[in-house]
């Protein structure tokens, strides 16, 4: 067998200076937070590196977290990521289709098997036996719990399998689950987890966390959600150059108003940016060119767990998630009535104990003298 | 076609200044400060900061234009400047949209950027063994 | 439980049943208090009882002369938690839009820092009179269990709040739910306690000058 290709190697074959690459690493850093002196260290130490083979398995999803990844064509700087992994299977740009795919999968996972890690996007179906989402026949449940022990490690890409995302909304039709709930319940092999949440998640965190784990050997520290802290550390709110306009209480009240062209603070449109942890901020999105709260639009909180159950996305953070008015006009209702009723009661307690009072004559101080 | 072309631009109102360039200015004298006694400066991740376009405006007029001008054509655009201040560098990584994608001050000789790498040495080398190969 | 998913129990579900414990629990005090009555007076009226009524609803709410002198920490403590309490809660900007959600009216706010500020000193206000609550011998022994939850149940959201401002202790959107949570404690324990003196104040105070008032006599 041949030595295996570095990282270096593959990069030179395709005409990536080292200068592109420490671009790359350099945005990297600025991406994790790291200070950008490390960009050098970390180019050195990623073109000395193997890639990371990555089987990548889709469920409960609509694509989009893959769209997300592979939105540009290589090479370019985000396309990099795809010069990271070796990605062995992913059924949606493998050219096999039917047993030949099934085939590449299971030979994908027998050559790489303990060292490789697994992507998996969209949730996993459990009500009626997994039967709501199936490929080649077997269910996503099955495919996983097949897959899962021969991974080094498992990145939840996206909401959806992270934390069950859009399918696990309310009322939740398929029972479905994410990667991390299906271990703890014991359904599949526990391995490290990272999950990246986001609808879609941030392409670069997902290169970050693999750039992390080859540059490093180890995962990234993780949140309270299974999220690596370097890009799920802040809220939105934390990192938004409106932030400034939120304590000094300016606020847009609609989009087109005085204070959403003077950029303001999109709070009282339903931004959810002080409860969304996620990198968007400083990530960015379709290259960098801005979020969506540089765009006008607030955030919809899309990296948070059940973010489709929080209320409008156009309700402010603090207004109720449904309406009140039905409850309160019940409640008042019944308080009269209770009320009413209270207050008789104590009339009648009232008018019982006059009744049954006696005036004390002199005659029964009298007889009380008697023993 | 690339998102540039796109004719919306972000306008730098007034009302958009959040006036928080001044610890930036005094972190840049510091580490110059730092890369005159020690020989090691640093450099700022401007995008690490919340930073209005109005705040971007501020900086540049800050510090101003130097004398050294580079553009580096390596997977899309990076424009590297000396500052008005000598020392000081704004080096800006765009992708091949030509969108930013880092934003660093750095407070060094030269930007590492700007060196060419052993590496790449001798893919150059190699270049040139076989152009002078007689053919 | 995550955060989030108690955060939105309680924008949800929590708050609807807060909100309904508290309207029925105030409508059946009210409403008691308005049934069972005064005891008809039927001595002459020899002044206005409404005109008393007023001005002592007025004149009671304002500092009684030598009280901060007799006990300076209930005094200053008391109308600083009580100022404060009301100023967070009602001028902080996210405060106005959770009432303008609730009842349709809004109001400008107060910047953010400056609510910072007026919450730390409710919060030290708080503690200073439970401190006093606790070493003063008189007052330890006339308080009851009763007293303590009313004093926590307001403590508790100022606290919460004041964490979820500064990111402290956990997560912020764990500590906006806990926050929120103790909100709805608070309007829950308001029907069922002594914090019910939140409407009955007027009241009372109002009979106060009108009782005085009908025997025409100013207090
Ligand atoms: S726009 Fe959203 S994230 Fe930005 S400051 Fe306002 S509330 Fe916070």
């Amino acid at each position: 067998m041949h030595e295996p290709e570095t990282l270096g190697d593959v990069l030179a074959k395709r005409g990536v200076s080292r200068r592109g690459f420490l671009k790359y690493c350099a945005t990297l850093a600025s991406l994790m937070a790291l200070p950008p002196s490390v960009a050098a260290q970390m180019a050195d130490k990623l073109t000395r590196a193997t890639r990371q083979s990555v089987i990548y398995l889709s469920f409960q999803e609509c694509t989009g977290c893959l769209e997300s990844l592979s939105r540009t064509h290589s090479p370019t700087l985000e396309g990099l990521l795809f010069d990271l992994i070796s990605l062995d299977y992913q059924e949606t740009l493998l050219a096999a289709a039917g047993h030949a795919a099934e085939e590449a999968r299971a030979n994908a996972m027998r050559a790489n098997s303990g060292k490789f890690v697994l992507m998996v996007d969209g949730a996993i179906p459990l009500k009626d036996g997994g039967v709501y989402s199936t490929i080649a026949g077997r269910t996503n449940i099955e495919i996983l719990k097949e897959a899962v022990p021969h991974a080094a490690a498992v990145i939840a890409v996206g909401t959806c399998s992270s934390f069950g995302g859009l399918p696990h909304a309310n009322p939740n039709p398929t029972g479905a689950v994410s990667v991390g709930t299906l271990m703890e319940k014991g359904l599949i092999e526990r391995k490290p987890l990272i999950n990246v949440s986001g609808c879609p998640p941030i392409p670069v965190v997902i290169s970050g966390v693999v750039a992390h784990f080859l540059t490093l050997g180890t995962l990234p520290e993780l949140d309270g959600y299974g999220r690596p802290k370097v890009f799920f550390g802040d809220t939105i709110h934390d990192r938004c150059y409106r932030r400034p306009f939120y304590d000094q209480g300016k606020f847009a009240k609609t989009f087109d108003d005085e204070g959403a062209r003077n950029g303001w603070c999109l709070y009282e449109l339903g931004c959810k940016g002080p409860t969304t942890y996620n990198a968007c901020a400083t990530a960015k999105w379709n290259g960098g060119v801005s979020f969506p709260i540089e765009s006008g639009h607030g955030c919809l909180g899309c990296s948070e767990p059940d973010f489709w159950d929080a209320g409008s996305f156009y309700a402010p953070l603090p207004a109720p998630r449904a309406p009140l008015s039905a409850a309160a006009g019940a409640a008042i209702a019944v308080g009269v009535a209770a009320g009413a009723a209270v207050g008789l009661a104590g009339l009648y307690k009232r008018k019982k104990a006059q009744q049954a009072h006696t005036k004390l004559t002199v005659d029964d101080l009298e007889t009380e003298k008697k023993p | 076609m690339s998102l540039r072309d796109i004719a919306v631009r972000v306008e730098a109102s007034p009302a958009s200044r959040i006036g928080g360039i001044r610890p930036i200015l005094h972190e840049i004298r510091t580490l110059l400060a730092a890369l005159i006694d020690t020989g090691r400066g640093g450099s700022i991740d401007l995008r690490s900061l919340p930073l209005s376009p109005a705040d971007f405006e501020a900086l540049d007029a800050a510090l101003g234009e130097g004398e050294v001008r580079a553009t580096i054509r390596a997977l899309g655009e990076t424009r590297v400047t000396e500052t008005a201040i000598h020392g000081v560098w704004r080096v800006t990584h765009c992708n091949d949209g030509g969108e930013a994608v880092a934003d660093l001050i750095e407070v060094c000789d030269a930007p590492e950027i700007l060196k060419t790498h052993a590496a790449d040495a001798r893919v150059g080398l190699a270049k040139l063994r076989t152009r002078l190969e007689p053919g | 439980m995550t955060g989030v998913e108690l955060l939105n129990w309680a924008r949800g579900p929590g708050l609807q049943i807060a909100l309904v414990v508290f309207i029925v629990g105030v409508a059946i005090r009210f409403i008691e208090m308005w049934l069972l009555g005064k005891s008809p007076d039927f001595a002459e009226a020899r002044g206005s009882a409404a005109a008393g009524g007023w001005r002592t609803l007025f004149t009671r709410s304002l500092p009684m002369p030598g009280a901060l002198k007799r006990a300076p920490l209930v005094f200053l403590g008391g109308y600083v938690f009580h100022i404060g309490f009301f100023i967070t809660f009602l001028f902080y900007a996210p405060h106005i839009l959770f009432l303008r959600a609730v009842t349709g009216f809004s109001w400008p706010a107060l910047p953010a820092y400056l609510i910072d500020v007026i919450g730390l000193v409710s919060i030290a206000a708080l503690v200073a009179v439970l401190v006093h609550r606790l070493t003063d011998p008189v007052r330890r022994f006339l308080s009851r269990t009763g007293d303590y939850v009313a004093w926590a149940a307001t403590f508790l959201p100022l606290l919460t709040g004041y964490f979820a401002y500064h990111r402290l202790v956990t997560d912020y959107t764990t500590m906006l739910a806990l926050h929120v949570l103790s909100f709805e404690l608070l309007l829950v324990l308001i029907p069922l306690t002594k914090l019910m003196h939140t409407f009955t104040f007027a009241v009372s105070r109002w009979y106060n000058g009108a009782i005085a008032g009908r025997k025409g006599v100013k207090v």
